[in-house]
């Protein structure tokens, strides 16, 4: 385990060697920390994988894949903390965490006021650390480990829990690497393409990074205001396809496209999208009536929060009353199970509400037998059990959260709505008393930013992997 | 449904109008006797609704047994409805409001034992309205132990599909006797009983006849209409505790409270999960508050901690009676509060809510998916009084509070388009759902649900039927397969 753990941290280091390059070359005064933090990196990978990893298998069983989990997920957000913490980012370390795991889980909620003081090389870094984290650390680990092959449907199964994901390939190791190609085919199509738009290398790079990763930290303050029209529409559609299951883009860059017709969770993510496009449009017309901008901005809003992505066009306390309602449930839904995207996932959300439905059924009729199909299969009674207990952990979390918030003064949709956009990995929250201002996050108390980085890595990973790496001494205690 | 179903519906509808035309012309003691001249209109809807009342019930009299299983769903949520529009008459006809949506929402807030109200001043009302206000919240708390029961044998339909329906579906274990009438009759002898022991409990403790059995009967059934404006705050210490202990007593399991006063303590032993968690909550609950109404809001420890009971108690059993004017009170409190109400207390009281069981059995499964991902082979049933609980009822119970959160989303969102404000909302939606009455901000503390628009006043309305009646009951009738014959 050290040995994986230790892998991980030379490749972060190899990522971070361009952030460096990036800052030497234009002398943006972040060079000395990104080296330092890439020495300590380095030193910290080798010292894992040479000293203590000298003797590690690659045989995982059981629990072992949670506690490389919780150790994966610990160590890394660390050491990605590192270069804002040398460059001295924000108010002490807390800060520098917050922004670090906000980072890896995707999450994009940034104690940054004004990110385009930032130097460039932390731009790039922050940028890198979502794409990094984008399909989850664990299929990281995964894809760089092939050997890994027997333990790692346990692995695959911490990160994409209780949601029955199709595999791409009879061999885990084989389907995750098919998903990293995708998921970097996808990176570097949208690069050319924000760059053929007109934006400078830069940006296309960083934004790019945290569009596919359904991240959503910005480079500039302004957001998207000065974003030309192709840009927007670019980033739409890339916003919406990284909120689709990896696999199933796999299927349709591989001209498999009759599995997308079959897919009953991307029929849904397409209705709930159109849906939720007409009601924003509606709203956006009442306040200024032009058809093509509100439609534009339609599109960009609604798939910036389904794919839980949090690129916005202005900022929530601008937003008119049913737009920040609808980013509120929409943030619930979240994007399609395997994707990149996080929220309760629409494929759960299904399996609910047709189980309702025949419940409901049963109520009149007790002696009805159904069973839940999805895509044409059953879905078993254990999945279903599971998946309602995901939600309410879920709920628990958000309003557990909520409540830890409003006791270092928040108010209380306030809170709830930041524990939600934080535990669904969008960032920007959608509710706000009338004095909101973006800045939310970095004047929050330090509790408050804890607990939500417990939200977002919770969020992340589906609770039951976070419940079960927080349960070490249960586990232990167990292996007496 | 067949057609005879509806017929045999409006019987029980005609008996339930009688029992409240009876209910309204009791009010004409307190009408005499303060003399606030309210004897003709109250008089007038009480002989209205008996009359109308008896007429239905003798016209279908011979009605009775339907094995249809729709028929329970739709009566139960019609019982509420319609009790509701009579309750309206003592409202409007005495001019207490004028407007039908406020009667409305104070009749349903009434008979759901809820407690929210729309009067920003009830000391104005007069005498009999008050008794009015008092006896609905009674009688919907008997109504939903006569519900929970009563009616299912005589409905002919199976023993149970009205009790998931109606209470919780989680505890079937808290059958009495194999008898359903003998059940009832003791449930509601304990329900009676308690009520009496707290009236002259309150007497004793120097309080005037008319306001002890007001309280009484408002805090027994977990309700929390007041006949004071600042609710609890009128009363001395000592009262307060008693009110306490009535409120506590409302949120604990009817079975439960009669093995324990016919003591027959045996058959208690081994069922305490629930009462221990309920407990339990209570306590955390009241620990959080003290210290915060002492090291926040600077009270002196002893009413802190007074203050900290009585209004967890009344949070807990979704009474919604007011120590203190709680939308004052510190923020996390009131979202404490919040959460609590959700709770609500034991299967098979008066109080409304989730139900500490259905809270039990949801932690529990947690539990038990957890260790399944640790050891996918091990096999360990989710328990409760040390039996294991069947997968139905999980599903049952996760199925009630997945549809619960979903309503009050719902309900928020609602009420935010009929122009109320996030935390209102919320906390409106929330107390009214869970039957304790008091929402946040305005509708908060000693204030009132006045300040409401009309559609807003609406939803709440709706959301009390949710709350009461769990909302799937009412949920079914809107499925298209109910109305096929």
């Amino acid at each position: 385990m050290a040995r994986i753990s230790g892998q991980l941290l030379l490749v972060m280091g190899g990522m971070m060697v361009l952030s460096l390059a990036v800052s030497l070359y234009l002398h943006d005064g972040a060079a000395v920390a990104l080296a330092k933090a890439l020495g300590v990196i380095v030193a910290a990978g080798l010292l894992l994988c040479v000293v203590l990893g000298r003797k590690s298998t690659f045989e995982m069983y059981g629990r072992d894949s949670f506690w490389l989990t919780s150790i994966v997920w610990m160590l890394v957000p660390a050491a990605g903390a590192l270069p804002y913490f040398f460059y001295g980012l924000g108010e002490g370390p807390t800060d520098t965490l917050f922004e670090s795991v906000s980072g890896f889980t995707t999450t994009g909620s940034s104690i940054t006021t004004l990110p385009e003081l930032l130097p460039k090389g932390l731009l790039l870094w922050r940028s890198t650390t979502q794409w990094i984290g984008g399909l989850g650390l664990i299929l990281f680990v995964v894809a760089l480990n092939r050997r890994l092959a027997s333990g790692s449907i346990q692995l695959y199964d911490a990160e994409f829990s209780g949601t029955q994901q199709r595999k791409l390939h009879p061999h885990i190791a084989v389907s995750v690497s098919r998903m990293w190609h995708i998921y970097t085919l996808l990176t570097i199509i949208l690069i050319v393409a924000l760059k053929f738009c007109g934006n400078g290398t830069f940006d296309s790079v960083t934004i790019a990074l945290s569009t596919v990763s359904t991240g959503g930290f910005v480079t500039h303050s302004a957001g998207f205001a000065n974003a030309n029209s192709a840009t927007f529409a670019v980033l739409t559609v890339f916003m919406f396809l990284s909120g689709v299951n990896v696999a199933l883009l796999y299927n349709f860059f591989t001209l498999r496209w009759r599995h997308l017709k079959h897919s009953e969770e991307f029929v849904a993510y397409s209705v709930i999208f159109v849906v939720a496009v007409a009601v924003s449009v509606t709203s956006f017309l009442a306040e200024n009536n032009l058809l093509k901008e509100s439609v534009r901005y339609s599109l960009f809003h609604v798939a910036s929060t389904l794919s839980t992505c949090g690129f916005y066009i202005d900022r929530p306390p601008h937003w008119s009353f049913p737009v920040s309602v609808l980013t509120f449930l929409l943030m619930f839904v979240g994007a399609m199970a395997g994707s990149t995207g996080g929220g309760l996932k629409i494929r759960r959300l299904m399996t609910l509400v047709r189980y309702l439905r025949n419940y409901m059924t049963r109520m009149i009729h007790p002696n009805v037998v159904f069973s839940i199909k999805i895509d044409r299969k059953t879905v078993p009674a254990e999945y279903v059990n599971k998946i309602f207990a995901f939600v309410f952990l879920y709920i628990c979390f958000v309003t557990g959260g909520g409540f830890i918030l409003t006791l270092c003064g928040s108010s209380i949709p306030e809170a709830l709505s930041m524990a939600a956009a934080n535990m669904a990995n969008l960032g920007p929250s959608p509710l706000m008393d009338a004095a909101g201002s973006m800045p939310v996050y970095a004047s929050l108390p330090i509790v408050s930013k804890c607990t939500l980085m417990v939200l977002m890595l919770a969020g992340r990973l589906e609770i039951f992997a976070l419940l079960a790496l927080v349960s070490p001494a249960y586990s232990l205690f167990k292996r007496q | 449904m067949k057609s005879k179903s509806f017929k045999a519906i409006l019987r029980y509808l005609g008996r339930m109008l009688m029992a409240e035309g009876a209910l309204m012309l009791l009010c004409l003691v307190p009408a005499f006797y303060f003399g606030d001249g309210t004897v003709v209109p109250i008089a007038a809807s009480g002989a209205f609704t008996l009359a109308l009342g008896a007429f239905v019930a003798l016209t279908f009299k011979d009605f009775r047994t339907s094995d249809d299983r729709r028929m329970s769903y739709l009566l139960v949520t019609l019982i509420w409805i319609t009790l509701s529009l009579f309750g309206t008459l003592p409202l409007l006809a005495t001019g207490a409001t004028i407007r039908f949506t406020d009667a409305f929402f104070e009749a349903m807030s009434g008979l759901t034992s809820t407690g929210a109200t729309i009067f920003s001043s009830v000391e104005v009302l007069p005498a009999s309205i008050l008794m009015w206000r008092s006896m609905s919240q009674w009688f919907g708390g008997f109504g939903i132990i006569l519900i929970v029961v009563a009616l299912s044998p005589s409905l002919g339909i199976n023993k149970y599909s009205l009790y998931t329906a109606e209470a919780s579906g989680a505890d079937n274990t808290g059958k009495m006797t194999t008898s359903t009438s003998t059940t009832v009759r003791r449930m509601l002898t304990i329900y009676v009983m308690l009520t009496f022991a707290f009236v002259i409990a309150l007497i004793v403790s120097g309080m005037q006849i008319w306001d002890a059995v007001n309280i009484t009967f408002t805090n027994i059934s977990s309700g929390g209409f007041s006949i004071y404006d600042n609710s609890l705050a009128a009363l001395t210490n000592p009262q307060q505790y008693i009110v306490a202990v009535a409120m506590l007593l409302s949120g604990v399991n009817f079975s439960l409270l009669y093995f324990f006063f016919t003591f027959q303590w045996k058959r208690i032993g081994h069922k305490l999960d629930q009462f221990g968690f309920y407990i339990g909550i209570c306590i955390v609950a009241v620990l959080f508050v003290a210290s915060a109404l002492h090291f926040k809001m600077g009270e002196s420890p002893m009413d802190a901690l007074r203050m900290a009971i009585v209004q967890s108690i009344s949070v807990m059993t979704t009474t919604g009676s007011l120590v203190a004017d709680t939308s004052a009170w510190w923020l996390p409190i009131t979202y404490l509060f919040v959460m609590l109400s959700f709770c609500g207390g034991m299967a098979g009281s008066t109080s409304g809510g989730l139900k500490v069981m259905r809270v039990i059995i949801l932690m529990r499964n947690v539990g038990a998916v957890l260790r399944n991902r640790l050891h996918p082979n091990a096999v360990e049933p989710v328990r409760l009084n040390g039996k294991p609980v069947s997968p139905q009822i999980i599903t049952n119970v996760m199925v009630v509070f997945f549809v619960f959160v979903f309503t009050i989303i719902m309900g928020v969102l609602a009420m935010m388009v009929c122009g109320i404000n996030a935390t209102e909302a919320i906390g409106a939606a929330v107390g009214c759902i869970t039957g304790y009455g008091p929402g946040l901000g305005l509708s908060g503390g000693f204030g009132s649900y006045a300040a409401f628009t009309v559609p807003a006043k609406w939803v709440c309305s709706f959301l009390m039927l949710l709350g009461r009646l769990e909302c799937l009951t009412v949920f079914v009738l809107f499925l298209r397969g109910f109305w096929r014959r």
